[in-house]
């Protein structure tokens, strides 16, 4: 493989926050015309690293040369002059300007607004194969088109570094496929590219060289011939890893809960969220839901959990019709449930861990006390969460702290202890290890596949399709609020499941 | 040296006269008494009067001012300290009593508490006080044997400025804004009404009243006032007659604007307004306010203090009408005839409408 | 560990309306010296050693303020702006007052009828302002704002039918029957004066608040919706229900604000009932942080203010009136100073619980830094 000279070197990078040291003696060079990746854990330090290369936050030691000058990098203007470019995970588009405004949006002074802009769009786009289309309005497209466009504001703006930070989250099998062939043109023409991600068999694929980040330092530089992912997984974890695969099947006829026929029209008119939704977990069964983000995963859940009530069919819980339960009977008839989006529908950020443990449960009898079991037992709530916390390595100084106060993972551990504590008979969860670490991770499979093992019905959804496949019995494809087919994990491949989530085929295998 | 200093008292006090036609200010201690405790003629012990305001205070241009008045010209004739206060809208009970109670601390040991607000406090802290004197304007409501109650016959100065405004109207609609709707007020819209209709039994006559107790807001918002006159200007009104304190003002401004005019109230409002709107004042219904204060001190100073109600009507010259600006010359006659027949009782006029 | 963050808490809570007042002295101060006012004069007034009938005064004042502040804390603590505590109490006052006023019952059960019927009028007035949110959508602020207005004119009108006709310029219902009259409490020694004797009332809303907010199930839900809709939402809180009830208990709190003036003072509702406690309700219910305790402090501060200011016209000759800015820049500050704490406080937490990981983490396993 031909090595350029280095373009980015970074000697003792050390950021300290107060109590926390991010990073410490980060070594990183990167050479010119490679995809450098850069991988670890979440809350291994990889972005406090990039918020660093990208000027957003300054080193307490270390240099940073950029194509062999010695750089202070005070704000993302002087990263942007200095030739690094940075592609965030969520995009920073306006869907209803055109490409080309988009472009251009605070880089009027280089060429222009109008007809000079367009040219240089147009030259980007083919010199590196993005094939974008300067006037197409950005709500028009696809998730990785948007990505491109991103990738094209940044070489626009004279970016010779790019980095990427996560990009391939969003994306399903076949764009990641296109993202890599693009990145392959912006090597080939000289550009370098900094890959974050934790995703190791991507990785694996794209990448020339790779950095792994643990603890907030570099521990190692390899380069993707030598290792495999399990290797690279084990660097970034510093031990032996676990999979998410089920050994046996504990799939039984009793059927917990089951979807009947249920639609939900949209409120607000156009197509319906949820068209005719047919779907049955057993006792001892996971029911995984395939399907890129926004194709009516929430409003399935929402409907499960009494949030929201379904037009047409009905939703049987055992043989008892609960379409018009409302949240709390559902909860109280033993549905566990964890939220796609923590904050907003998981935690009360602002109050302390126990009182985030009755949350949902605020009418179990173990939390309350009193007549008529009217006031809140807080001595064994805080049982309960010291109990959870023990239990789910929650990490905590104390269970009087804030939930705002945990680090994602944390947050994300304590929920699926309230949840899985209360030994619920269905347990609907939303990406249940988003944002946790590897070895969390595991833990929490473990707990979910121990459950399983007990009776216990999920109905998980996820996006991250390794887990999906490793952990359900079988898998529904979710496409614009209809199922669209249906999977055996043991036989589906990635592939196969990517292209039944856009919409590429429409009947899966049964 | 003698004759300097009474120069000096006269002009001090001619001073704070000005001062209260200026905008409203905040109330200070009076600086004119110094001057007197030397070089008044009239000698013997120096009185001192605390005065208790209504919602406005001094610088109302109406109600207050006329009370304040009436200070004025005894403290140029006579021996006089004075302290003044003044009452905050929507402020507690408690707080009227306190102020009371902090003037008589002072030493201020003739208190008058201007307007009916005061009446629960003035009892009370009247009973806790024998030996202090009260008097207390526009009420009866407090009695007590060292109470004396100032009341006026405001039904009677309102009937002949609404016979005014019924012989002047061109478009046989006038109007009333009344500052809060209280029995005190609707004394005023009463002779108003009953003077109008007795000229033209067929006129149109607009009232509007610009609060509801217990907001007593009405009596010092312009804006409110100038809103409320608006809309009768444009409901093709050509006179409006105001009983609304402080809010009047609005209501002149209103009528600037319109190019119509507006009616008076308390003071002869055409020499108190702001300058710039004293030229559409039509005629003021005067109630002499000041000459019930003035004579409260003066009964003090001569020892011949009586408790008990004192009413100032049409007969005693306690209301009037005024005649600044030459605006009702030619109807003076018509106006003066009412008078008479309200002074020998042929016609009654009504408290209530 | 967990005390000594309870304790530094306590103490940046603490800073806030400290910090809130020395700015509020200093705007004013700054406000009289331009205005060429007696700066020394006016704070030597504000901050004299009350007179014990002073004292009196303020203490009943921080009574009805008090129980105004909590009204409207219950809806805060719900995310709820009930602004309308101003007119509840008085419909709650009036209505109060008419049925008191009959004396179908005898002595202390007429007291007691009235304080029911001035819960029903006030939790019935907030009602309405709470179903038009829950079924219409319209923001309690805009709603509560209305019906002050209306319960304005409403008791206005009301109060001209129910009241005698004598002639007087104070319009007021029919008294209150003398052994239906809750006497006072002599607490100050020489001053006639007496504290309310309904200051038992304001007690006894606090201890509940304290304890429906902090220790029922009830209360969990109501604070869980004030934190997060959503997420109440998602643990099967019926938001809806909530804000009805929430609204309709704050009303119902309201309602009292009125009765110790009502029983213990005036003995009936008239033009001179004193207006504008449910505004001041707002002030010191943000000062006090919707905390029963705080509130305390908080009405007493204001009371104190407003009492000690009666005298500003006559010693200082400066207008009373002044006292409202320094209430009102001890409010806007202290609103500005608690969200500075706040944010400082979710700051400093994050990083004492990172600190205490990462000392464990040293001292236990490794693990990796948040």
């Amino acid at each position: 493989m031909r090595r350029g000279e280095p373009v980015v070197e970074l000697h003792g990078i050390t950021k300290r926050f107060p109590g926390v040291v991010a990073n410490k003696d980060i070594e990183l060079t990167v050479h010119r015309g490679t995809v450098h990746a850069i991988v670890g854990e979440n809350g291994a330090g990889k972005s406090t690293l990039m918020k660093i290369l990208y000027g957003v936050q300054q080193p307490d030691e270390g240099s940073i040369a950029v194509e062999g000058r010695v750089r202070q990098l005070k704000s993302p203007a002087d990263a942007i002059e200095a030739g690094i470019g940075m592609v965030f995970q969520h995009f920073q588009l306006a869907d209803n300007f055109t490409v080309l405004e988009n472009v251009v949006l605070g880089a009027e002074g280089l060429h222009g607004i109008g007809d000079g802009a367009r040219r240089k769009i147009k030259e980007i786009s083919d010199a590196y194969g993005l094939d974008i289309e300067p006037d197409a309005l950005v709500e028009h497209l696809g998730v990785g088109a948007q990505q491109r466009v991103e990738i094209l504001k940044v070489l626009y703006r004279g970016a010779r570094i790019i980095i990427l930070d996560e990009p391939t989250a969003v994306l399903v099998p076949q764009e990641v496929d296109e993202l890599f062939d693009n990145l392959r043109e912006l090597k080939a023409e000289g550009l370098t590219v900094i890959f974050i991600s934790h995703k190791l068999d991507e990785v694996l694929r794209v990448a020339d060289a790779i950095t792994v980040v643990r603890r907030g330092t570099t521990v190692a530089e390899v380069s993707p011939q030598d290792v495999s992912a399990r290797d690279l997984a084990e660097l970034m974890v510093g031990s032996e890893l676990p999979s998410p695969s089920t050994e046996e099947s504990t799939v039984t006829d009793v059927p917990l809960l089951t979807v009947e026929a249920t639609s939900l029209e949209n409120p607000l008119g156009g197509r319906p969220l949820l068209t005719d939704i047919n779907l049955t977990i057993h006792s001892g069964e996971i029911v995984g839901i395939a399907g890129v983000e926004g194709n009516g995963q929430d409003e399935l859940v929402e409907v499960i959990m009494g949030m929201r009530e379904p037009t047409a069919g009905r939703i049987l819980l055992g043989d008892v019709d609960t379409s018009t339960w409302q949240t709390r009977e559902i909860r109280e008839a033993g549905i566990g449930y964890i939220p796609a989006d923590r904050h907003r529908h998981g935690l009360l950020l602002e109050a302390p861990l126990w009182e985030n443990v009755i949350l949902g449960h605020q009418t179990e009898p173990i939390y309350v006390t009193g007549p008529g079991g009217s006031l809140v037992n807080g001595s064994a709530a805080r049982q309960e969460t010291e109990a959870v916390v023990e239990q789910y390595d929650v990490r905590t100084p104390s269970i009087n702290v804030t939930a705002g106060s945990l680090s994602g993972g944390n947050q994300q551990k304590l929920i699926i202890g309230r949840e899985m504590r209360r030994e619920p008979k269905v347990l609907v969860a939303a990406h249940p290890t988003r944002g946790v670490d590897v070895g969390a991770q595991a833990a929490i499979w473990d707990h979910i596949k121990q459950a399983r093992r007990a009776g216990l019905g999920v109905l998980l959804i996820s996006a991250d399709l390794e887990e999906l496949v490793g952990l359900s019995d079988t898998i529904h494809v979710i496409l614009r609020g209809r199922l669209t087919g249906q999977f055996d994990p043991d036989s589906v491949t990635k592939e196969e499941l990517g292209s039944a989530m856009t919409g590429a085929t429409t009947e899966g295998a049964a | 040296m003698r004759h300097a200093t009474k120069v000096a008292a006269v002009i001090a006090a001619a001073a704070l006269g000005l001062a209260a036609c200026g905008s409203s200010e905040t109330p200070d201690t009076t600086p004119g008494a110094g001057g007197t405790g030397t070089g008044a003629p009239a000698a013997g012990e120096q009185i001192k009067v605390g005065m208790a305001y209504d919602v406005g205070g001094r610088g109302d241009q109406s109600f207050n001012d006329a009370a304040a008045a009436g200070l004025d010209k005894a403290k140029a004739e006579l021996n006089i300290d004075s302290k003044e206060a003044v009452a905050q809208n929507g402020e507690a009970e408690s707080a009227r009593e306190e102020r009371l109670q902090q003037l008589i601390d002072a030493d201020y040991t003739n208190i008058v508490a201007v307007g009916f607000a005061y009446a629960q406090s003035v009892a009370k802290v009247a009973a806790e006080n024998p030996d202090v004197k009260f008097a207390l304007i526009d009420s009866t409501d407090a009695k007590g044997a060292n109470i004396e109650n100032v009341t006026f016959a405001e039904h009677e100065g309102s009937f002949l400025v609404g016979a005014a405004a019924a012989l002047k109207t061109k478009t046989n609609v006038i109007g009333f804004v009344g500052g809060v709707e209280t029995p005190l007020i609707k004394k005023f819209e009463a002779g108003y009404i009953a003077g109008a209709k007795a000229v033209k039994p067929d006129i149109e006559i607009k009232v509007q009243y610009l609060t509801q107790p217990p907001d007593f807001s009405g009596f010092g918002d312009v804006a409110k006032g100038k809103a409320a006159a608006e809309g009768m200007y444009q409901a093709n009104a050509d006179i409006v007659y105001h009983a609304a304190g402080g809010s009047g003002g609005g209501v002149f401004q209103a009528a600037k604007a319109a190019n119509k005019l507006a009616i008076g109230v308390d003071s002869d409002q055409a020499l108190t307004a702001d300058e710039a709107v004293r030229d559409v004042i039509l005629t003021s219904m005067i109630k002499k306010v000041d000459v019930g204060v003035y004579d409260f001190i003066k009964s003090i100073s001569d020892d011949k203090f009586a408790a008990g109600e004192k009413s100032f009507d049409l007969e005693a010259g306690g209301v009037d009408y005024s005649t600044t600006g030459g605006k009702i010359d030619d109807i003076k006659a018509q106006l003066d005839e009412f008078k008479q027949k309200i002074i020998s009782g042929e016609i009654t006029v009504p408290t209530t409408p | 560990m967990t005390r000594r963050f309870d304790l530094r808490r306590m103490g940046i809570a603490l800073s806030a309306p400290v910090l809130a007042i020395l700015v509020a002295v200093i705007v004013t101060s700054t406000i009289l010296v331009v205005a060429g006012d007696p700066v020394g004069e006016v704070w030597g007034t504000i901050l004299s050693v009350p007179r014990p009938r002073v004292i009196v005064a303020i203490i009943n004042a921080a009574i009805v303020y008090y129980i105004s502040a909590v009204a409207v804390a219950i809806g805060f603590r719900m995310n709820l702006f009930n602004i309308g505590v101003d007119g509840q109490y008085r419909i709650a006052a009036f209505a109060a007052a008419v049925v008191a006023g009959e004396g179908w019952l005898p002595g202390p059960l007429n007291i007691l009828l009235g304080l029911v019927v001035a819960m029903l009028a006030g939790g019935l007035w907030a009602g309405i302002a709470g179903l038009l949110k829950v079924y219409r959508g319209v923001s309690e602020v805009i709603s509560t704002i209305m019906l002050n207005a209306i319960a304005t004119v409403l008791v206005a009108f009301l109060l001209r039918k129910a009241a005698p006709q004598t002639g007087s310029n104070i319009v007021s219902t029919q008294p209150i029957p003398e052994g239906s009259r809750v006497g006072g409490l002599p607490l100050i020694p020489g001053v006639s004066r007496e504290v309310y004797g309904l200051v038992f009332l304001a007690v006894l809303i606090g201890v509940l608040y304290w304890f429906v907010l902090g220790k029922t199930r009830f209360g969990f839900d109501l604070r869980a919706t004030g934190r997060s809709e959503s997420a109440a939402v998602a643990s099967g809180v019926k938001v809806k229900r909530m804000v009805l009830l929430s609204m309709i208990l704050s009303g119902v709190v309201a309602g009292l604000v009125g009765m110790p003036l009502l029983f213990g003072q005036d003995y009936a509702y008239g033009t001179t009932f004193q207006p504008g406690l449910g505004f001041a309700g707002i002030a010191i219910a943000l000062l006090g942080r919707n905390h029963p305790v705080g509130i305390v402090f908080a009405a007493f501060l204001w009371a104190f203010l407003d009492q000690q200011s009666n005298a500003l016209q006559i010693t200082a000759g400066v207008s009373d009136r002044l006292v409202l800015i320094i209430q009102g820049v001890i409010v806007l500050s202290v609103v500005i100073a608690y969200e500075v704490i706040r944010r400082l406080n979710v700051r400093i937490e994050q990083r004492r619980v990172a600190q205490a990981l990462a000392e464990q983490a040293a001292t236990v396993k490794e693990g990796a830094p948040a």
